[in-house]
C-alpha cells in the first residue's frame, strides 16, 4: 500500500470501505430527493402562477413565484410534523 | 467490482436506516403534494392564512386515519 492511499480503503481499485459505500449512498439519495422536490415544485408553481404565458415573466409572475416556492417549502414542513405528531 | 462488502450486516443495517428514511421522505413528499392541491386554492400569499395551515394538517392526519380504516376493512373481508 503506497504512501497516498486513505486510511479507509484496503486494496486499490476495486474495494470499497463501507463508510465511502454509505457516503456515496448519502449523498446519492439527497440528490435524488432534491431532484425530486425541485421538480414538485416547478410544477406546482407553474400550475399556479403561469396562467397566460406572455413574452417574459412579468412582475406579478415573479413575486407569484417566490412566494409558492416559499409556501411550498413551508407546506412540506407542516406535514412533516403533523406526520410525526400523530404517531405518539 | 467486489460486492463482498454488502454481506456485512452491521453494513445491511446502515443500508436499512437509508431506506427507512428515504421512505419516510417519499411519503411526506406524496403527502405535500396532494394535500397543496386540496387545500390551497388559490394564488400563493406570502403566508398561510389559519384555514390553509390548518388544511394542511388535518390533511396529513386523515390520511393516516384513512390508511388505518382501509387496512381494518381489508382485514374485515378476509
Amino acid at each position: 500500500m503506497d504512501s497516498f492511499s486513505s486510511p479507509s480503503s484496503s486494496s486499490p481499485s476495486s474495494q470499497m470501505s463501507a463508510e465511502d459505500f454509505m457516503d456515496q449512498l448519502k449523498v446519492q439519495l439527497a440528490q435524488a430527493y432534491a431532484e425530486e422536490f425541485l421538480e414538485t415544485v416547478r410544477g406546482k408553481c407553474f400550475e399556479k402562477c403561469i396562467t397566460k404565458p406572455g413574452s417574459s415573466l412579468s412582475g406579478g409572475e415573479s413575486s407569484c413565484i417566490s412566494r409558492c416556492v416559499d409556501r411550498y417549502i413551508e407546506a412540506t414542513g407542516i406535514i412533516s410534523r403533523s406526520l410525526f405528531n400523530a404517531q405518539r | 467490482m467486489d460486492t463482498s462488502a454488502l454481506n456485512n450486516p452491521q453494513l445491511q443495517q446502515l443500508i436499512n436506516q437509508e431506506k427507512e428514511r428515504a421512505m419516510a421522505n417519499e411519503m411526506i413528499a406524496k403527502l405535500t403534494s396532494a394535500c397543496w392541491d386540496k387545500c390551497i386554492t388559490g394564488t400563493p400569499g406570502s403566508k398561510f392564512s389559519s384555514s390553509e395551515s390548518s388544511c394542511l394538517s388535518n390533511c396529513a392526519q386523515r390520511y393516516m386515519d384513512m390508511s388505518i380504516m382501509i387496512v381494518k376493512r381489508f382485514q374485515s373481508m378476509q
